[in-house]
């Protein structure tokens, strides 16, 4: 028998998450350490009457793949993976990496020339993505590589995982139902409002959401999730706002952020570590220089940073900005190739006021 | 860096067996077990300028499948299986189970059931693998569970694989071609030859080879190899043989086998262990208790009997039959849904003699 927190972290994103129907044709993919995962996901997908394919990769192959490749094999595409991406209904992705940092000595140069190859793919996934014909939920399995990161034991952070996923509850799909619920009433409130002003010991920050919609990320396409988010008028951000928490992007951890906006642009980004890193992304685009999200993480059940931005973003009392390309579905404009989270700590007295109202405070909600 | 057994195999199935050239499209496919060889035998295929599909399967996935699903998702065929059969180069394919029993309880039924449903799609396969735009081959990578099989244990099993396959030897690709070169001799002189009598303590048996081909089984199809075969004349096999090792089928095994033909049908079938089921897969149709393939095994190398079928029906110095299906390429009529190999020693004073000249003495070819 499996642990009944895989079981029920599958049960999750089967009925929950995909809410998969009878003859669906659903891929799962993972590493072959997430073996227990997968195979739980296949047995609710076959209860669910749906087709399974579990698509398992070799931790060390995508590093072989990158390092042995010719240009012409980097650039070639699988077709069964198309298939999958034109074809499919849903796709269970499940993080599960050996080593988290086994891709550091490849050459970057092949990394981006085996992205630029998938990407046709990738934009054939938003899309049918957008239109709903392939849903797609993305967890992560406990592997020691992630445990490391979070500096627990592989025990430990398999608690933190199945807790934050709800998985170790009860009824996790009655927990997840009322998070939906909860953040369902934020974002309908939130609905056509205008002004929203961040204030406390760790910011200063107004940013207009007029036109903008909430969005609710009950779980549907993250697990766990627990975060409401927007993207804010681009060129309405003012103020400054700094994070608690290091940021993490491309593997670099820049720690001590401080950013200040003017007119919707950064005008000015310091840090306490890694501050050349943050200097060259922030030039990466004109876009990376502007918010593409503004949002408020809710999940309780996350109450520390693990290195693993799946989980962090959804810290409980928090809230994060994303520097870079926003969601269009949230009705943001603005365009990059990057998006990186950054996480503000609220609990010690932060609060927002949205047209003038105070609504939450020191990391509780308080409509 | 791995086992340099491992790696020599990779090159053997990719070099020699399948001999892999640029751009082929190649699925390589085995349980996640098999990582060491599965690695290698991406990189040898990337080396190789062809373009590798890891099919990796989970050891669990298979029962769950029977047990979990419903007629219609046992029927149910994957559209990347399709494809990989339909459009591929190449197919290398590892048994590398690690219980080899897993499936003992499932109702053949349901096994049936899934076999039907892809009746089509293995009749592309062979099509396709006849006329050569198929490349096939079948190894193993040992595991515990076939070294429990052999009553062996795991490393006694790896040295007898990787000796079997020459994957021990410095130069395994030109142990396998001069393999070839020496059966291919054999192969050649059987050309036009008629009449075969197999005559010693344990067989008297006389048949017709007229207009029937004899293969030269070197390698390309299944690592390790070692036999030439044939599918003899179907009504002419009479006399009587006793079969010296069990005969598997179905994870059924069967020992203590005789059996007497009369122009080419079983007469009389007895066993000492398992004879109900023996009669009873004799029975499954009209072409079981006809003979489909009779062949003889020239790998020195295996020397033992170790319960499975792609190793024991080579040992050097046996002679197999198969009841049931018969080889196409060998103009057999047989057909049948089952294909049942049987060895019998002929190193104890076995002879065969081809149109009244000796060609076999004891395990030694004498032309």
């Amino acid at each position: 028998m499996t642990d009944p927190r895989i079981d029920n972290l599958a049960r999750i994103m089967v009925t929950y998450s995909l809410k998969v129907k009878p003859g669906e044709r659903v891929a799962v993919m993972g590493s072959t350490l997430a073996a227990p995962l997968m195979l739980a996901c296949q047995r609710e997908l076959l209860r669910a009457g749906a087709f399974p394919d579990l698509i398992p990769s070799l931790p060390a192959s995508q590093h072989l793949l990158l390092t042995e490749s010719s240009a012409e094999q980097l650039d070639d595409v699988s077709p069964l993976q198309r298939t999958i991406i034109e074809n499919y209904d849903a796709m269970i992705r499940i993080a599960s990496l050996a080593n988290t940092r086994h891709l550091s000595g490849v050459d970057p140069v092949r990394q981006r020339q085996r992205m630029k190859a998938l990407s046709p793919l990738s934009k054939i996934r938003f899309s049918r993505g957008a239109r709903g014909d392939l849903r797609w939920v993305i967890t992560l399995f406990p592997t020691s590589a992630y445990a490391q990161d979070a500096e627990m034991s592989l025990e430990a952070f398999e608690d933190y995982v199945y807790h934050a996923t709800f998985a170790d509850s009860d009824d996790p799909i009655a927990a997840w139902q009322s998070i939906h619920d909860e953040q369902q009433r934020y974002v309908d409130w939130l609905k056509s409002k205008t002004h929203v002003h961040v204030k406390g010991p760790n910011a200063d920050l107004k940013l207009s959401i007029a036109g903008r919609t909430f969005k609710n990320s009950d779980g549907d396409r993250n697990m766990p999730s627990g975060e409401i988010f927007t993207g804010p008028v681009e060129d309405s951000v003012e103020g400054w706002i700094s994070f608690q928490y290091p940021a993490i992007y491309l593997g670099h951890e820049v720690e001590d952020i401080r950013l200040e906006f003017r007119g919707g642009k950064l005008v000015k980004a310091t840090a306490g570590k890694n501050q050349d890193f943050l200097n060259s992304i922030i030039h990466t685009d004109a876009g990376a220089r502007y918010l593409g999200e503004f949002a408020m993480g809710t999940n309780r059940n996350i109450d520390r940073f693990i290195k693993n931005i799946l989980f962090d973003e959804k810290i409980g009392g928090t809230i994060h900005v994303a520097l870079g390309r926003g969601y269009p579905e949230t009705g943001s404009k603005n365009e990059s190739a990057i998006h990186w989270d950054m996480i503000c700590d609220m609990h010690n007295g932060g609060e927002i006021y949205v047209d003038d109202e105070l609504i939450y405070r020191s990391g509780s909600f308080l409509i | 860096m791995a086992d340099t057994r491992v790696i020599n195999l990779a090159k053997t199935l990719v070099n020699y067996s399948t001999k892999v050239k640029p751009g082929d499209k190649v699925a390589v496919i085995g349980k996640a077990i098999a990582e060491p060889l599965l690695l290698e035998l991406q990189r040898e295929v990337l080396r190789a300028g062809g373009h590798p599909h890891m099919l990796v399967r989970l050891e669990g996935s298979q029962y769950i499948a029977y047990t979990e699903s419903s007629e219609e998702q046992l029927k149910y065929v994957s559209p990347m299986q399709k494809m990989v059969i339909e459009d591929f180069d190449v197919m290398i394919q590892l048994f590398s189970d690690c219980n080899t029993k897993s499936l003992s309880n499932i109702d053949p039924a349901l096994q049936q059931l899934t076999a039907q449903a892809q009746a089509e799609l293995f009749k592309t396969y062979m099509q396709r693998s006849a006329s050569g735009d198929l490349r096939w081959v079948l190894s193993m990578f040992p595991t515990t569970g076939y070294a429990q099989d052999a009553e062996m244990s795991l490393e006694e099993l790896q040295a007898y694989v990787y000796s079997t396959t020459y994957s021990d030897s410095d130069d395994p690709v030109a142990e396998w071609n001069r393999i070839h070169t020496e059966q291919q001799e054999l192969v050649d002189w059987l050309k036009g030859k008629k009449q075969v009598v197999v005559k010693g303590p344990n067989v008297d048996l006389t048949l017709s080879i007229e207009g029937r081909p004899f293969i030269n089984s070197d390698g390309s199809n299944n690592m390790p190899s070692g036999e030439i075969f044939t599918s003899p004349v179907e009504d002419s096999i009479n006399g009587w043989i006793k079969f010296t090792y069990p005969a598997i089928l179905r994870g059924r095994e069967v020992s203590g086998i005789e059996i007497q033909l009369k122009d080419g049908r079983v007469e009389k079938a007895t066993a000492v262990k398992n004879e109900d089921f023996l009669h009873a897969m004799l029975n499954t149709d009209e072409g079981a208790s006809g003979v489909g393939e009779f062949a003889i095994g020239t790998n020195k190398r295996i020397n033992r009997f170790i319960k499975n079928i792609l190793f024991d029906e080579k040992i050097g110095g046996t002679i197999h039959m198969a009841f049931g299906a018969g080889f196409p390429e060998c103009n057999s009529k047989n057909v049948s849904a089952i294909h049942w190999d049987m060895i019998c020693d002929m190193r104890d004073g076995g002879t065969i003699h081809v149109d009244d000249e000796l060609f076999y003495d004891s395990g030694e070819f004498k032309k």
